[in-house]
Parts: structure tokens; sequence; C-alpha cells
């Protein structure tokens, strides 16, 4: 198992008026390669999951393991392994802090040592990744960006530290349509031919039932469902009751079937709905 | 006829850039936007949507044209107050929209800016945070909301305000499902039982099939505008203006182009599933 949590549990401001139990007694394993969803209403403690995963946040009690060494107990080197787990923020434009974007996109590998031309070469990369041209963008300061660039200066500033795994917390927000589909795709591309682990926290639901191979699903710091997404959609009233929802096409079908049609109703995509819908229309006719 | 709210003529506006280069970002616009009309802004990053909003309320001044709110020119500096009075903003970020340490307080602080008696003031607040989901937060400090939470806050805040008009600049990028239909469910209410005018900037194609008008931006001028089923129906193309058509109109359009007959006019899942049922 790569990544294991045993048991966490978190407590923000324990001992005051203000505690909340944003995580409880929560277990799961991740391994080497999944690509993962996270979802969960506003609040129900997906982002103070991720953050223990590469030991930003300390468990109040439970274990995180990572590859088979409890990240806690064992003398874990956090700077290197936040470059080995790395995390996009929300709204990761707000942390732009150096002068140029060859030092922000630069600062990770830095920090775990990386010099000289092996440097350049991951800023390169990074910057590729996202489609800024690296001349074009490499002296200008982070502040002269748009909004879409610095968001993705921060990307190329996680994918500069060459991680295992990436997690990435709610990165589309804010993007129009078609940039969020082309950075789906990117990210899509990462998990199939660059084998990198993505643990993917969104809100999004139509996303991530295209993109996820499991799915983690939690209310209120619990963990309360998880399985492949086909699983997971056909529990349209358990996930409303808990904020979420089901893909808007998933619903179609799901209310087709109802009305007594023979059809199915795992599907996430207008491309296979059209199909669907025009088979199950050509044996009803035939 | 009903009378004109936001009246804009020609309306151009530049961004100075650090190396004194300007960027046109909104460019000879005009419109007209009635009382109580719900308009959706849509249009890629960068097309000037949030420009223009911020033209709505004189955060910024128009270079050229002229903005109007209910016959107040915004580069009318005495002007200015009655238009932030009709005109409330939402932005994208709620914590920058964050000002006092408890969740009343937060809405207090617009109100008592108003010069709104201590009463009435209470009175707004709760019925603002009703309206939002957050009665029950009344006296939690905003910071340790969370961000969706943060953002009805904001809602609340502005709406508290009993404006004429809200300018929302993607209120519910960041929300939970349950969270973006209550937030789009307020924003509704207030527009059907208030008649208070709603300009909804938005990503999501969804949302913009319940405007009465949508109004596609692109680079910095109007590129299409009209009723949600005229603006989905595959006349526009919106994948060229960083847009799509939503799931419903889009899975409507690719079954007539296998055949099947299904109304223009379809824009739901409830509207479609009828059809298709009842259609064999």
């Amino acid at each position: 198992m790569f990544i294991e949590v045993k048991n966490l549990s978190h407590v923000y401001m324990p001992g005051t008026p203000f505690q909340v139990n944003a995580l409880t007694e929560v277990s799961l394993g991740i391994e080497r390669g999944e690509f993962i969803g996270v979802i969960g209403e506003t609040g129900s403690g997906k982002s103070t999951l991720v953050q223990h995963l590469n030991g930003l946040l300390k468990p109040t009690s439970g274990e995180i393991w990572i590859e088979g060494r409890n990240l806690w107990s064992s003398k874990t080197d956090l700077r290197k392994l936040r470059s080995r787990i790395a995390l996009l923020f929300q709204y990761p434009e707000h942390q732009l802090f150096e002068e140029t974007v060859f030092k922000d996109v630069a600062f990770g590998p830095r920090n775990m040592g990386v010099q000289g031309k092996e440097l350049e070469e991951r800023v390169r990369y990074g910057l590729e990744w996202v489609e800024l041209d690296y001349l074009t963008y490499c002296k200008r300061s982070p502040f002269s960006l748009s909004g879409g660039e610095k968001r993705r200066v921060a990307m190329a500033g996680i994918l500069s530290m060459y991680p295992e795994a990436i997690i990435l917390d709610e990165p589309t927000a804010g993007m129009d349509p078609v940039s969020r589909k082309h950075f789906l795709a990117r990210v899509k591309r990462l998990h199939r031919e660059e084998k990198a682990t993505i643990i993917f926290v969104t809100h999004n639901m139509e996303d991530i039932a295209l993109l996820a191979e499991r799915l983690f699903v939690f209310a209120a710091g619990k963990l309360v469902l998880q399985g492949r997404p086909a699983e997971i959609f056909q529990s349209k009233e358990t996930l409303e009751a808990i904020g979420l929802g089901i893909p808007v096409v998933t619903d179609l079908m799901q209310k087709i079937h109802r009305k007594g049609k023979m059809i199915r109703t795992d599907i996430f995509s207008v491309e296979d709905a059209c199909r669907e819908i025009m088979r199950s229309y050509r044996e009803g006719v035939g | 006829m009903r009378s004109v709210l936001l009246d804009l003529k020609n309306v151009t506006f530049d961004y100075i850039l650090e190396d004194k280069q300007s960027l046109r970002a909104v460019n000879g616009l005009s419109l007209q936007v009635e009382e109580g009309e719900y308009i959706a802004l849509i249009g890629p990053n960068g097309s000037g949507k949030s420009t223009l909003a911020r033209l709505l309320n004189a955060l910024i001044i128009p270079l050229s044209g002229e903005v109007k709110v209910d016959g107040y020119a915004t580069k009318v500096e005495e002007h200015r107050w009655e238009i932030r009075r009709r005109v409330g903003m939402v932005f994208q970020n709620p914590d920058n929209q964050i000002v006092a340490t408890t969740v009343q307080e937060d809405v207090a602080f617009g109100l008592e800016n108003l010069g709104i008696e201590t009463s009435e003031i209470l009175k707004r607040i709760t019925e603002a945070l009703d309206r939002v989901g957050l009665r029950a937060y009344a006296e939690h400090a905003p910071h340790l909301l969370s961000g969706g939470q943060k953002q009805r806050l904001a809602i609340a805040g502005v709406i508290a305000m009993r404006p004429r008009c809200l300018v929302l600049d993607e209120p519910t990028a960041m929300l939970d499902p349950r969270g973006r239909k209550e937030v789009l469910d307020t924003i509704h209410s207030m527009n059907r039982q208030e008649n208070i005018t709603v300009v909804h900037i938005t990503h999501f194609m969804e949302e913009a099939l319940q405007a009465d008008r949508v109004i596609v931006m692109n680079r910095g001028e109007i590129a299409a505008m009209g009723k949600p089923e005229t603006i989905f129906n595959g006349s526009t193309d919106l994948h060229l203006l960083g847009l799509e058509v939503p799931p419903i109109p889009r899975l409507a359009e690719m079954l007539r182009a296998q055949g099947l007959t299904i109304p223009m006019n379809v824009l739901g899942a409830d509207d479609l599933v009828s059809y298709l049922c009842s259609s064999k």
C-alpha cells in the first residue's frame, strides 16, 4: 500500500468553544498509480484529510503510513515527503511569492537541493506541462500574470518537483469550460502516461465521474462511501442527503430507467448516454 | 414596458500593465438591462466579464462611453453613493470580502454604514442569514467558516442592504452541490419575489440556462445575446468562445443528429426524459 490512513481523527482547536471535529476515525488506503476522487460537502473534512497525506497536518489521533512507514513515529523528512506527495491548494494563485516565474517554479526542487542545469530542466518541464512558453514567462513577475496564468505557474511549481503523487484540491474552480476540460485532459495524461498517483478533491460530480477509478465520499468528517464511480453514483438519495449529487447525465439515465425502460444507468458522459439511448431506442423499435 | 436600470453606452475600459502598455478589457460595449431581469454573463477567462461587473457599480469608471445606473452616471463622483446603494456586488473569492469578527457583525457592517437604526439592522441580519442558511452561525467567527459558507455570508451582507440589483461574479465557483443550489435558489427568489435585477457571471453553463437572457462575452465585446434556448441550441459556436453547451441540450442535439425528433426548447433533464419516454 502506498498511502494508508488508519483511524485518523483531527480536531481543530480542541478544548476551546470553537472545537471542530474535522475528521473522525477515518481509515483508507491508496495504491500507487491510482486516480482517487475525494468528494463531500464543504466542511466535510476533505481538505483536512488531504493535508494529512503529506504531513501538513498532524493527526489528533490515528496514523498515516507511507509505503509501510508510520509518518509521525519514524524520522520522516517532511520536506522530502512534500515533494514526493505534492499538494496544489485551492486558489493556488494566491501562493506565488517569488520575483520571477522561474524562481517560483524552481522553489520546490531548489529546496530539494536541485541546482544548475537540472533545476532549469525541471522548470522547463513544469512550464511546458502547463503550456507556458519558458522564454516568454521565466523572467516575468508572477504578479503581472492573469489569474489563469498564475494558477498554471502554481501547477508548474508542483510538477517541477517530479512528485509521485499529486493532490489537487479543487483545481478547476473559476476556470472557463474549455480551460477546465483542457486541464483535466492533461491531468488524465499525467496519470496514464507518467503513472502519477492522483488524489483529486472536487465538487464537480460530472468531472470526477469520468476521471476517478475510485471515490472516497466524506460527510461530517467521516468516510461514508467508497467505491468505483459506477457504484457510488447509483446512490442518488444517499448522496443528496449529504449535500452532493450525481452527474446530470446519470440522473437522466436513472429517470428513464425508472420509467420502465431497459437502459444502463452507470453512464457519465453525453456521448455514452447518446449511444445507450439510441441502442435502447433501436431495440424498442426493432 | 419595464424601466431600464442599467444602461451602458459605447463603454470602453483599459487596464494599464506594468510595462505601461494597455490592455483593452471592454471595447465599445452597449447594453441595457431592465429592472427585474435575470442576466447570465458567460465568456472565457479574460473576456471582460469581471471588468463589466466592476463598471456596473462604479468600482471602475469607463475610459470612454457611459454607464448609468437608474439614471445616475458612474463617472459623476457625487452619484457613486446612490449607485452603490442600488448595485450590490458579490465577488469570486469570499475571503477578501469578510471584514468582521462574527458572522452577524459581518452582515451588519454594510448596514451600519448606511446609517440604518439598530432594531432594523437586527431584523435584516436575521432575515439575510436565514436566506443563505447561516442563521445557526450568527455568533461564529467568519474565518472559521468553510469556503462555501463564507460565500453565502458575503451574499447575506449584500442582500441585507436591499439593493435593486445584484452583480455576482462567479458566486458558486467554490461551492459544493448543495451550497450551489442554496445560493442559486436564493438569487432566483430575490429576483422573482423582490424583483431584484440580477447580473450573474458564471462558468457553469447549467446556471445560465435559468436566466431570462444570456450574454456571451468575448474579447471585451458582446459576442452573442439571447434567451437560453437560442444561445444553447447550437447556432452559436460556444466552443470557439471557450464555452460549451450544457449536458442536456448537448445530448438533445446529438440525439437529433441520430434522427430522433426532439423540440429545440428541451433544456432540462425532466423535459428530455418525458419526451424520450413518450415518443417510443
